[in-house]
């Protein structure tokens, strides 16, 4: 490959404050090649890719744009250089139509009106290129997380961008539309696009990345072909440690274990009917199912948190009723959202308030007691490894990694005898995914049922040590033991005999 | 209550009117503005009062009443009364004299009788009738009043009203009336016609000065607030205030020989009465009564102040 | 958040007035702004949590007005009865704290069980308490009875060793307030459910619940202030309690409340109280500006104090 190199970082570093978050970085990006950045939370990589893009400026060092430093001092210089970068949060408006969105800020115009007729139409090409059929007219904010990802890139194309960054970008996606975006990703390369993407999963980055670099700690610690590393070489590079042990052995459920939940007729409306099933004391279930199959909503049904009937409800023997999320905790059940940044954490508060948010009655009747706060703060920032700069940090301020670790702690501020955990690792980095299983398995092991909700099939498999396969709001098969392949689990998502190409995510 | 009954009773009276009696009956549309503090709560009053009392004398007239709270309002209540109620006339007291004087003159124009009340249109001539009250002459009175009572001069303090051109021709006839009398008026501030406002100004007066020889408050509902704060700092050396258009309790306080309020000078809300009676008497005779028709400032003093005490208004 | 900004406006308030008149500290002035910055102080402490929890209520102004209102007819109306004693008293405290609370209901009804945006609703309300209140003194003031007036009075003007009942009232309302904010359970609820209401549902936090009680506590205190306000004049208008709702919420937002909710703090609330009333003493006890430019003096140093937090707040 003799690409010239369109955008580089040489030496760059980065400061907030006293915090060094870059120590002098080198990355190169050619034109028709893909990069991908890998490397646990908080390595950088997002400071990198703003940088980049123009969004922060470096602390020291150079930013060469075919071979010349440049300077960019706002997003726009970045924009004008043929730099688009796409966030992992998407930076749509929400209210606006599709349409209005890829055009914003250079609407067409036919005199002093807009153009409507052609920016529809060009929307349309763009999104027919990336296989997506939607309507250029519907509202950003009814387009489901995959659809957006879908107009965030069809932004990008009409802007004909020279550099492509993107931000996790299959994090949101299913199977299918990860192919569609990778078809682009080929196409896009192949008319000399330099483009570069994180992501957590080393699949993803062997099938479509020509290089990969990989930091740690601020610092890239290596740069290489793809083809020269295998995924456990990318894994071990990232983390500084062997993690080929990910899941920890499953010990196997006692046969006289006691039954903690039994749910009988749980039905939400418009998601789920009829779902019944027990669950151990030390176990972990499993529950799989692909995207909009009513997981997720079932266990917020069951735990008060929407609207939902159950026909029978015992826990630990004793029938009972929950109406709202405060009779689920008294019981002890306890869930653990899917989404920590829009339902699981204040972003604009600190550690301390976000900890003890759920389980405030157990640091005093009335009045809070800060100190037995700020002890539990130090307890948990112990027990869950979490890792901020102080305990003043805003919580929006944290990696991934570090949100979900403090989630997770918080969750257990309540000390629930049920937990109930939906998606416990999405987009963290797999050190701290290796920590949140043994966390959980240690759980199960003293006593605690565990519920886990996940699309990652590898996370259902390795953990669980019985899965639930829910299709269509309906529980559709129960694995156990050895039963538990991706195939079993793959055909109950899709009901026997389903378009082998279609993929449970 | 009577307020909605009248105005409920009066729409009927209008719809059945109208129907019934098309050729015969006139109807004169009174637009005015809301009461939003005492003086307007006294106009509307008076202009109920006087409404009712005429449809009784007359029973070929129909009267239409509009309150506004703002200009734009009121310039939509006259639009919607030409529009829709045909009126024969027009009483109207501007809001504000500049954005109510085009949709008027086109009134005016239409042929329809215009009578004004109070604050006059900015281009003159346009209406057949102004009744007007007379701004400057109750700053002189006011003046002339705390002149006779201060022959040794004095210093007092002056609240304010609203900023307008009402309250500039007040305080400019108030000043021109104790020129070289030896008055000086050491503090002045805007109390907006309001209690709670002039209130708080006349603490921060009276802590800013040590002597103070009497207030012109000029208007009650301000001497209301400016007595009370006097009272509360228990200060002897102000001997008097003075308010302003005939509030029935400052009137009676008055009659009833308070010192602290020795007299007060009339501008009298019932001025629209004035104005809807003489409308009515040209509507339905062939009396003269275009013109300017101005309503003096009157002192009240405890000789004649039963003359101007109406205990059943609301102000 | 800064904490530097609102105190550093109000201390070159201070030291701008003691420079301008002498009178400025003297202690009859300083009871005199302390006890007309009780009304909106008493009323902006609810306002702040009404806020931190993501809310705003416009009807304050009006709602005071009618409560007045409320409590000089009832007052009136008992008078033959019960005579002027303190059971008469009691009575009209009685029903304003009772309408306060029903108005605060109605609002928290409308916007958390309803689902209105609580800016309709509000400004609806505020409409409607205001018609009322012009209605129930037919355009024109209504006025508690002289002899009951007399009696009432020393709730306003009389304290304990020189301090006025306002001010002690107010200063118990801050005191609770701040307590209830910084340190008890509701009013981290409160914080969380402005923050982000999902994660406060999420985190079994009753948000429908924590919002409702943030609008029946300030049409409590708005009650409570109506119990201070109408023994100063003994009466009730279309013109009372005007603005009194921009006033509360600019004090709120001065003292570093966030308006779209997630943080509040009584204390800071104080201050932009007393920065608002301290602008009008000083307007009003020197002759440094024309009285036409008022407004904009107040506009000036209400915007300086939020920009002096902002600019604070990027350093820190």
């Amino acid at each position: 490959m003799t690409a010239a190199p369109i955008l580089a970082l040489r030496g760059v570093h980065k400061s907030f404050g006293p915090v060094e978050v870059l120590s002098g970085i080198d990355v190169t990006l050619l034109s028709g090649e893909v990069l991908a950045l890998i490397g646990e939370n908080g390595a950088g990589k997002s400071t990198t890719m703003k940088i980049l893009a123009g969004y922060q400026p470096a602390t020291a060092g150079r930013i060469m744009l075919d071979g010349k430093e440049v300077r960019f001092d706002s997003l726009h210089d970045g924009e004008a250089a043929g730099i688009v970068l796409i966030h992992q949060e998407f930076n749509l408006a929400e209210q606006l139509t599709v349409e209005q969105n890829i055009f914003l800020g250079r609407e067409l115009r036919r005199g002093l009106l807009l153009d409507k007729w052609r920016m529809r139409d060009l929307t349309q090409q763009y999104l027919g290129r990336l296989k997506c059929r939607i309507d250029p007219d519907t509202p950003v904010s009814r387009l489901s997380n995959s659809d957006k990802q879908m107009v965030e890139i069809a932004k990008a194309l009409s802007r004909d961008a020279r550099v492509l960054i993107m931000d996790e970008p299959t994090a949101v996606l299913t199977g299918s539309e990860v192919e569609v975006l990778f078809e682009q990703v080929r196409a896009l390369r192949a008319a000399g696009t330099a483009i570069l993407f994180t992501s957590h999963k080393l699949g993803e980055v062997a099938a479509i990345a020509d290089r990969v670099t990989i930091m740690r700690d601020g610092a890239v610690v290596r740069s290489d072909m793809v083809a020269a590393m295998t995924e456990d070489d990318m894994a071990t590079a990232m983390v500084g440690r062997d993690v080929s042990a990910l899941y920890p052995p499953k010990p196997g459920v006692a046969h006289d274990a006691r039954i903690a939940l039994q749910v009988q007729g749980l039905t939400v409306p418009g998601h789920a009917q009829d779902i019944n099933f027990t669950l151990h004391q030390g176990e972990i279930l499993g529950i799989a199912g692909l995207i909009g199959s009513g997981r997720t909503e079932a266990m917020e049904g069951l735990c008060g948190l929407r609207p939902a009937t159950i026909s029978a409800l015992q826990i630990e023997g004793q029938p009972l009723a929950i109406r709202n999320t405060a009779d689920a905790l008294n019981n002890g059940l306890c869930y653990m959202t899917e989404d920590r940044k829009l339902r699981g954490l204040l972003l604009d508060k600190g550690m301390r308030v976000n900890l003890t948010l759920q389980a405030l009655a157990r640091f005093g009747r009335i009045l809070i007691d800060r100190r037995a706060e700020d002890a539990a703060l130090a307890q948990a920032v112990k027990d869950f490894d979490i890792r901020a700069g102080s305990a003043d940090v805003l919580v929006g301020n944290l990696s991934g990694g570090n949100q979900q670790k403090l989630l997770l702690a918080k969750i257990m501020q309540s000390e629930p005898r049920i937990l109930i955990v939906d998606e416990p690792t999405r987009g963290i980095d797999i050190g701290t995914k290796q920590q949140i299983y043994t966390f959980l398995r240690a759980l199960a092991a003293s006593g605690k049922a565990i519920i886990v909700v996940s699309s990652e099939m590898q996370e259902i498999i390795g953990l669980s040590d019985r899965v639930l396969v829910m299709r269509q709001g309906r529980i559709a098969g129960t694995l156990d033991g050895d039963a538990i392949t991706e195939d079993a689990i793959v055909r109950c998502a899709m009901g026997v005999g389903a378009d082998p190409d279609e993929r449970a995510a | 209550m009577s307020y909605l009954k009248t105005i409920l009773a009066g729409t009927a009276a209008i719809a059945i009117g109208t129907a019934a009696m098309a050729q015969d009956t006139k109807v004169i549309g009174v637009s005015i503005p809301a009461a939003t503090h005492g003086w307007a709560g006294g106009m509307n009053f008076h202009a109920q009062e006087a409404i009712e009392r005429l449809e009784e004398v007359y029973p070929d007239l129909d009267f239409v009443l509009a309150t506004a709270s703002d200009a734009v309002k009121q310039v939509n209540d006259i639009e919607d009364m030409v529009a829709t109620r045909n009126i024969s006339a027009l009483v109207v007291l501007p809001f504000e004299s500049d954005p109510i004087t085009p949709p008027v003159q086109s009134v005016a124009n239409s042929g329809v009788w215009v009578t004004v009340v109070d604050r006059g249109l900015s281009i003159p001539g346009i209406e057949d009738l102004y009744v007007a009250g007379d701004n400057p002459g109750f700053g002189t009175v006011s003046g002339e009043f705390m002149r006779s009572q201060m022959p040794d001069g004095g210093k007092i303090v002056v609240l304010r009203g609203i900023p307008t051109t009402i309250d500039n021709e007040r305080v400019a006839g108030f000043e021109a009336a104790i020129e070289g009398s030896g008055i000086e008026i050491v503090g002045m501030e805007h109390g907006n016609w309001n209690r709670d406002d002039s209130f708080n100004v006349m603490q921060d007066f009276l802590s800013k000065y040590d002597q103070i020889d009497a207030v012109w408050a000029s208007d009650d509902d301000m001497a209301v607030g400016v007595l009370a704060a006097i009272e509360a700092a228990d200060r002897q050396d102000v001997k008097f205030v003075l308010g302003g258009a005939g509030m029935k309790e400052m009137v009676k306080r008055v009659m009833d020989g308070d010192a602290m309020i020795p007299a007060d000078v009339t501008y009298p809300p019932s001025m629209i009465a004035t104005a809807i009676e003489l409308t009515a008497v040209g509507m339905t005779s062939t009396a003269p009564v275009s013109g300017t028709f101005t309503i003096g400032s009157v002192l009240v003093t405890p000789d004649n102040a039963a003359q101007f005490y109406y205990p059943d208004s609301p102000f | 958040m800064s904490v530097l900004g609102p105190i550093l406006a109000l201390v070159i308030l201070i030291v701008i007035g003691a420079a301008l008149n002498g009178n400025f500290l003297s202690a009859g002035n300083i009871n005199n702004v302390l006890s007309r910055s009780a009304f909106i102080g008493i009323i902006a402490v609810g306002m702040t949590f009404v806020i931190t929890a993501g809310g705003l209520d416009l009807s304050v102004g009006s709602m005071a007005a009618f409560i007045a209102g409320m409590m000089i007819l009832v007052m009136n109306a008992a008078l033959p009865t019960l005579g002027v004693g303190i059971p008469i008293i009691l009575l009209g405290m009685l029903v304003a704290l009772i309408a306060g609370i029903a108005a605060g209901m109605l609002n928290g009804f409308l916007i958390t069980t309803l689902g209105i945006e609580a800016f309709i609703v509000t400004l609806g309300t505020m409409g409607i308490y205001r018609s009322l209140v012009t209605w129930l003194a037919n355009g024109g003031t209504l006025s508690l009875d002289f002899d009951l007036r007399t009696f009432y009075r020393p709730v306003y003007f009389d304290g304990i060793l020189g301090v006025s009942w306002p001010i002690i009232v107010f200063a118990v309302v801050v005191i609770l307030g701040e307590i209830l904010m910084s340190r008890a359970r509701f009013g981290r609820h409160c914080a969380a459910t402005g923050s982000n209401e999902h994660v406060a549902h999420y985190s079994s936090v009753n948000v429908g619940r924590t919002r409702m009680l943030t609008y029946i506590m300030l049409g409590l205190l708005v009650g409570v202030a109506t119990i201070m306000y109408v023994p100063r004049l003994g009466s009730a208008s279309a013109s009372t309690g005007v603005l009194w709702e921009l006033e509360a919420i600019a004090a709120v937002i001065i003292g570093g409340t966030v308006l779209k909710g997630g943080f509040g703090r009584v204390w800071g609330t104080v201050i932009g109280v007393l920065i608002l009333s301290l602008i009008d003493n000083i307007l009003n006890l020197t002759d440094l500006v024309s009285p036409y430019l008022n407004g904009a003096i107040q506009g000036v140093i209400i915007v300086l104090a939020v920009i002096l937090q902002r600019e604070a707040k990027a350093k820190g």
